[in-house]
């Protein structure tokens, strides 16, 4: 096969091939625009390599001057760049006395661009890092700076229902992967100016653009002074999503549990935001980061909220009960029928020990192993194709799993206990947490099954003091459960109506800890009642 | 100012709430578990009124050991004591302090480890459940005091549910309580005083008070934060003390070594529950952890002003190596823990841990208010 050879020419080349990434970097730092119209657009292709995504559409102004068009295809809106090229074309005629005096030229032009944004720029790694966001470059020979036109045109995939996290009530609206559109899907929802905006770019390659939105005025100032200190002190060439940022940025990265809170919905961003919280948005990512996180702030779901409150405490407890249920059960029944079955009700006991009868593991070892296969069963329903991953389920759960019990490898009881702790972490609504909580199940059951319930009390107390240490963006983790807040219970082991719901959370949102005006309880007037 | 050559108090705050939790907490599990015992040892059928005297006694005590703090509110015994008597007098006289919380440590956990091995890990080794506390208690010293306020945050309703669950739980069967608790006072009020020496005398625990006073947010109102922990745990004693009696009866009471982990597991709540006493076990193992991490946490912190060391979590791993050891060797068996909590034994021994060194220090500050020299001088 024949190795089809880049378009090159004798001309200079300050970039060699042996050059290393950084070097470049600085050579391509250096490189100016000139006078020449064929030098520059010779440059700005050798920098890319020639490229066939750089789109060069060379046309003359007013049918004298040399000119061109540079754009990245496919990023740009074809009608605008057509409606540019008929102004640099024909509309500049109007223009007098340039022929006289070329200084005139540019100002004129400028002022007949009729695109969003004009900008000059003179530096070929900005004008190509501009190309990248949609703009056309406009190079006219004898300037040594170009015009920067907004062209862009946006393609995005279509604003859906984010898939892991599906709520029966509330906005069937996520986040995407573009960060322009992201932010505007919050901004619809907090139509002040008080919600700020402040962008950074992370990564020298990637040149992610990483925006942090608050609302000025609730955000603690220290807690965003560190959050922008943190976020600054990232000095790293790639940026690709927001779960690279959340490390960079963590408390403390020796820990199973999340300290960020992700979400795709913009509703749960925003209640965040109103909370007094930072969200962090990452270019590319359709997760956005909610920070300061806290443990119970996992276990809520958005339509916990919107339903009315009985409903969403029920749910919401529900949820705790699933969440120590998926931790502790597998550990609990080790314990149990190696330890302590004095526990146990006789007659359950009797059940028990018939159905273990043949069965050739110890109790660890056959509640391991069918929580390791159920693990992989799990990650291959995600990676499989969609339309097998139903095959997958019905041979690996229900195949698998009668085929097993038959052949007396494995003891009902085991898979009973298996099947509902897996069905009990789903319950958690936040995925990272659900899949911590997965990864600590395994250490409870092998503490259980060396030292009983008293294995599982020490490792009870070791996670305690882990969780208790942890803090998120300086706040406990743990908040206001420990430190035990009263107020903002109603808030987060349980739902308040939202009327009683008159104060932000403590710690986070004090800066203005009333949020509307307390007492509004709605009753029927007194006329209405006779 | 000398004040400055020994390190500072640290930045670590607990808010009072915190204190009380921990407090409560540490006080009413050596209670719960023993006491009942030692009480109606003496006082027999009246054990809830030797309870009951025991606050005020136990009350006194705090005072004693908290009266000093309070009044200087920012400073740990450590530093006040080298203000008061001068630099060596004053480390010197907080070793009796730290010997008193090595003493305290070792005998919680080994209870601890005692009640679970006669009630339920009969073959599993003592060190090995000594150990596993004593690392629980050191990885919480380790993470500092506010993570052991948090976590009593976090324990404290699930301590203080559980035992009131048993104590409702039991209440089906106070069918005895009128033929157990009578005839009431009938031996005169000297078997109940003596009865209330043990309790109050337990009070050495709060010796670590004496290191937490100025990590707390309101120094100044501690001493209340101590005696309301006081007043809660006195209540559960009270609570626990008539319940034992009514339902095992004051001999059985007295005789068994876990009186109140007896109690609850004669409790059958219904066909299908029964043997709740894990749950109170865990519960109490949770309060055994709170009082342990704390006189970890206070030892080691005192041991490093005494030496001058900066920060004190280069000390926790060999300290506690001491104190695991000190725990499953101070003691032969669960009979000898029951020797040493005799009044003769425990209380001059306590009372000693107590007053030697805060009437030394009280007597130091009564003489400098006395000369009219100001107490926080050098």
């Amino acid at each position: 096969m024949r190795i089809q050879r880049r378009k090159t020419d004798n001309t200079y080349n300050p970039l060699t091939d042996n050059m290393d990434i950084s070097e470049r970097f600085q050579e391509v730092q250096k490189m100016k625009l000139e006078s020449g119209l064929e030098q520059n657009l010779q440059t700005l292709q050798q920098v890319c390599g020639y490229s066939q995504d750089v789109k060069i559409r060379r046309f003359s102004i007013n049918r004298q001057i040399p000119a061109a068009l540079v754009y990245l295809d496919n990023m740009v809106k074809d009608t605008t760049v057509e409606e540019l090229l008929r102004t640099l074309m024909i509309d500049t005629r109007k223009i007098e006395g340039w022929d006289k005096d070329i200084g005139l030229l540019l100002p004129a032009i400028k002022d007949l661009l009729i695109v969003n944004g004009v900008e000059e720029a003179d530096s070929i790694g900005d004008l190509f890092f501009k190309m990248t966001f949609g703009n056309t470059i406009i190079v006219i020979e004898g300037q040594s700076t170009a015009f920067v036109c907004s062209t862009v045109d946006l393609k995005t995939r279509a604003i859906t229902e984010p898939s892991a996290e599906t709520n029966i009530r509330g906005p069937r609206e996520g986040f995407v992967e573009s960060l322009c559109v992201n932010i505007t899907l919050i901004r619809r929802k907090i139509r002040v100016p008080h919600l700020w905006i402040e962008t950074l770019e992370i990564g020298s390659l990637t040149k992610t653009l990483v925006a942090f939105a608050y609302i000025k005025g609730l955000a603690d100032e220290k807690m965003l002074e560190e959050l922008r200190s943190r976020l600054k002190r990232i000095d790293t060439d790639t940026i690709l999503e927001s779960g690279h940022v959340e490390q960079y940025i963590e408390d403390q990265p020796f820990t199973p549990f999340p300290l960020t809170l992700r979400t795709e919905r913009p509703d749960n961003a925003c209640s965040a935001l109103l909370s007094g919280r930072v969200v962090i948005i990452t270019s590319g990512s359709p997760h956005v980061l909610i920070l300061p996180a806290q443990f119970p702030m996992f276990f809520q779901a958005s339509d916990d909220y919107y339903e009315k409150p009985p409903l969403g405490s029920f749910i919401r407890i529900l949820r705790w009960m699933g969440a120590i249920i998926s931790v502790f059960l597998p550990g609990f029944y080790v314990a149990i029928v190696n330890f302590h079955q004095e526990l146990l009700p006789t007659a359950l006991l009797m059940r028990i020990t018939a159905t273990r009868e043949g069965v050739p593991f110890p109790v660890v070892a056959e509640v391991l192993i069918m929580e390791v296969l159920f693990e992989i069963l799990r990650e291959a329903g995600i990676r499989l194709p969609a339309a097998v991953g139903p095959a997958i389920s019905i041979v690996g759960a229900l195949v698998l799993g009668e085929a097993a019990i038959r052949a007396g490898m494995v003891s009902p009881a085991v898979v009973i206990v298996i099947a509902l702790t897996a069905i009990a972490n789903f319950s958690t609504p936040v995925f990272s947490m659900a899949i911590a909580l997965r990864l600590i199940r395994f250490s409870f059951t092998v503490l259980a099954a060396i030292f009983g319930l008293f294995g599982l009390q020490f490792g009870i107390l070791l996670m305690l003091i882990h969780l208790c240490s942890l803090r998120s963006l300086g706040i406990p983790y743990m908040k206001p459960l420990a430190p035990f807040i009263a107020q903002d219970i109603k808030d987060n082991i349980l739902v308040g109506w939202i009327w009683g719901r008159s104060t932000r959370p403590k710690l986070v949102g004090y800066r203005e800890p009333f949020r509307q005006k307390p007492g509004q309880r709605p009753h029927p007037g007194k006329d209405d009642k006779q | 100012m000398a004040a400055d050559n020994f390190p500072k108090t640290t930045t670590e705050k607990i808010a009072n709430r915190q204190l009380l939790f921990m407090l409560f907490m540490m006080r009413t599990t050596v209670v719960i578990a023993f006491l009942p015992v030692l009480t109606s040892a003496d006082a027999l059928q009246d054990a809830w009124a030797s309870a009951i005297v025991s606050f005020f006694t136990s009350a006194l005590l705090v005072l004693i050991i908290g009266g000093l703090g309070i009044r200087f509110p920012e400073l740990t015994i450590v530093e006040y004591a080298q203000k008061l008597i001068g630099k060596w007098p004053g480390r010197a006289i907080c070793l009796i302090i730290v010997w008193a919380l090595l003493v305290i440590v070792a005998t919680d956990t080994r209870i601890y480890a005692e009640a679970l091995i006669t009630g339920f890990l009969t073959e599993t080794p003592l060190p090995l459940i000594v150990f596993a506390m004593v690392i629980a208690g050191s990885t919480a010293a380790y993470s500092g005091l506010e993570v052991i306020g948090r976590s009593a945050d976090l324990l404290f309703p699930i301590f203080i549910s559980a035992i009131l669950l048993s104590l409702i739980f039991a209440i089906p069967e106070f069918t005895l309580l009128k033929r157990n608790l009578e005839p009431v006072l009938a031996r005169g009020v000297g078997p109940v005083l003596r009865g209330a020496l043990v309790p109050t005398i337990i009070i050495a625990q709060y010796l670590c008070l004496t290191m937490i006073i100025p990590a707390t947010n309101q120094p100044k109102k501690a001493l209340g934060t101590a005696l309301w922990a006081l007043a809660g745990s006195t209540a559960v004693l009270t609570l626990v003390a008539l319940a034992v009696t009514a339902i095992l009866g004051p001999d059985r009471g007295s005789r068994s070594v876990f009186p109140f982990f007896n109690l609850v597991r004669t409790l059958q709540i219904s066909e299908f529950l029964e043997r709740v006493e894990i749950l109170a076990l865990f519960a109490w193992g949770f309060g055994i952890f709170i009082g342990v991490s704390v006189f970890m946490y206070c030892g080691t912190r005192a041991v490093a002003q005494v030496i001058g060391l900066h920060d004190y979590r280069a000390l926790i791993a060999p300290l506690a190596v001491i104190w695991g050891t000190f725990s499953v060797h101070s003691y032969q068996d669960i009979f000898q823990i029951r020797t040493y909590f005799d009044a003769r034994i425990v209380v001059p021994f306590n009372l000693f841990w107590i007053l030697f060194p805060m009437g030394i220090l009280w007597a130091a500050y009564g003489i400098r208010r006395l000369t009219g020299r100001k107490p926080n001088e050098e």
